[in-house]
């Protein structure tokens, strides 16, 4: 059948460029999130922070017994691999993006802060070492991230989540237009299908005409919506390694997640394939 | 081969187009239908090729009630039988070879030597000059004749033909159903719809007359006197040897 004259054959490689492209980034965003969840649990993992309400004004970190008494009893805590008083100095630097000049921020009530490393296969029993900090400074805090991480995990799966379900509408949206677009190349053509037929032509005869002619515009399609996807992908990198922040994701992705997307023209070559077959086997199904 | 008991049809709600049709076609045997225009022939053959299936009775083809055909079945009994449609129905995008071989395409004959079978019948229907032409380019009587070549190609065991030489002059249309005369002859049944009763009175075979959608008469008629033209018989044989089947 000459369906190479069809309409549906000039719109439907565009109609799927489309699709694949935001498949494209969608599914990008999906793996850029993964890793970005992954990289802050693995960060964060094994690490515990001691906050110590602020010391009187003009004390040092050194001539504090409290400050100390915490260093040593963490120090002492079997699980405890290491422990780190953060001077004043070092936390002002830390602030002084924020904030401005480090001067200054010598003058505000900063809490003194304590990193400890712990052990991640043997970590120390938690609330006995919250019990233990709080009598001897009351008023700390010891934070092991994991709320916070928690939050972010959350927010990182709700994104491949969302990622998930983009690709998958996107499917649908390609399978119903496949579909749309199929049923009309059936109604053109009906005159010849009907002939095939009436000479002895099986249902599968005819589907193999339209699912070979969709799978060719499926996968011309693809790859032109991948094509435009890697330079949109590129670009975002590009804008991302700008900013240099730790917190913002690397969107630069491994081989075998490239090859995930190098994959998404051969995937919508088959949706369109396998869409076109079965709406022209269940459209034929009600022929005599 | 065909048998209609007690068939009816109607299109949708409408009315009944064909009524109490009962009739019996023996393998091997040559029919005409005839009546007047509307009067049922098509709707008949309708039903005989498959395109249509009766409102009510049994219609029975190759000695299968084709009410419990699967799909596969039904496709693989539309390969015996062919048709000559009143309308053509030609591919257009296909050349006239192409048209002509495609009932051998469908049912998987890639034989080489079915190609010469093509070139050899569209020359006996004479258009040895057209056949790399496209049916819009060609003229009713040409798209004719290349309907009844493809519908022969595959030496179907069942020929239907609605108005096969309605845009045929009075010579081509003697000289193609002499064609399938020695078709009929090498044992393909043959049934032709027409409303041409001089052509029908030459040919001395039974004729079914219907009208106002039922079968009024059957009329037996002796076997006239063989006068095909020069090539016909060979041809059909031809045809039926490359198909594998004996002359009878």
């Amino acid at each position: 059948m000459p369906l190479d004259h069809d309409a549906s054959g000039r719109y439907l490689p565009l109609l799927v460029a489309i699709m694949v492209y935001l498949a494209a980034l969608a599914l990008a965003g999906a793996m850029v999130a993964n890793k970005l969840a992954v990289r802050w649990d693995r960060g964060l993992a094994g690490a515990l922070t001691v906050q110590l309400p602020p010391a009187a004004a003009g004390s040092e970190d050194s001539d504090d017994p409290v400050l100390q008494g915490v260093a040593d009893l963490l120090a002492e805590t079997e699980g405890v691999v290491s422990v780190e008083v953060m001077h004043t100095g070092a936390i002002a630097a830390l602030l002084e993006p924020w904030l401005g000049d480090t001067a200054l921020i010598g003058d505000l009530p900063l809490p003194r802060l304590i990193a400890v490393t712990v052990d991640p296969e043997a970590p120390p029993d938690l609330t006995a070492l919250r019990r233990a900090v709080l009598s001897i400074a009351p008023g700390s805090l010891v934070d092991d991230h994991q709320r916070w991480l928690s939050h972010l995990l959350d927010l990182a799966r709700a994104v491949e989540i969302m990622a998930a379900v983009v690709v998958a509408l996107v499917v649908l949206a390609a399978a119903i237009m496949v579909a749309f677009v199929t049923r009309m190349g059936l109604a053109a053509h009906d005159q010849a299908i009907e002939l095939l037929h009436l000479i002895g032509a099986q249902d599968s005869y005819v589907a193999r005409q339209f699912q070979n002619h969709s799978l060719s515009l499926g996968l011309r399609g693809g790859l032109i919506g991948l094509l435009c996807a890697l330079p949109t992908l590129y670009l975002a990198r590009y804008l991302l390694e700008r900013v240099e922040s730790d917190l913002l994701p690397d969107l630069s992705l491994r081989p075998y997640e490239w090859s995930l997307l190098v994959l998404l023209p051969v995937a919508s070559a088959l949706v369109t394939m396998v869409t076109a077959r079965i709406t022209v086997l269940r459209t034929l199904a009600r022929l005599p | 081969m065909v048998r209609f008991e007690d068939v009816a049809l109607r299109y949708g709600n409408g009315p009944e187009i064909l009524k109490h049709i009962s009739l019996h076609f023996d393998p091997g045997s040559y029919h005409f239908l005839v009546g007047a225009s509307g009067a049922g022939k098509s709707s008949l053959l309708r039903m005989m090729y498959l395109a249509q299936r009766p409102s009510s009775g049994k219609v029975a083809l190759f000695g299968k009630d084709v009410a419990g055909l699967s799909r596969r079945e039904t496709a693989l009994l539309r390969r015996q039988i062919g048709v000559v449609f009143q309308d053509f129905r030609l591919l257009d995008h296909l050349t006239a070879r192409e048209n002509v071989a495609l009932p051998l395409r469908i049912s998987g004959d890639t034989d080489s030597r079915r190609d010469k079978d093509v070139e050899e019948l569209l020359t006996w229907v004479g258009l040895a000059d057209h056949m790399d032409a496209l049916p819009p380019t060609l003229s009713g009587g040409q798209q004719q004749r290349v309907a009844i070549a493809r519908a022969v190609i595959a030496r179907p065991s069942l020929l239907l033909a609605d108005e096969p030489t309605g845009n045929l002059d009075d010579r081509m249309a003697v000289r193609l159903l002499y064609l399938f005369e020695e078709l009929n002859k090498i044992g393909t049944t043959v049934v032709i719809a027409t409303h041409n009763e001089a052509l029908v009175e030459r040919f001395h075979h039974p004729v079914t007359r219907i009208s106002d959608g039922q079968v009024r008469t059957v009329e037996a008629t002796a076997q006239g006197e063989d006068n095909s033209p020069a090539g016909a018989a060979d041809l059909a044989a031809g045809l039926g040897a490359n198909a594998g089947l004996e002359s009878s």
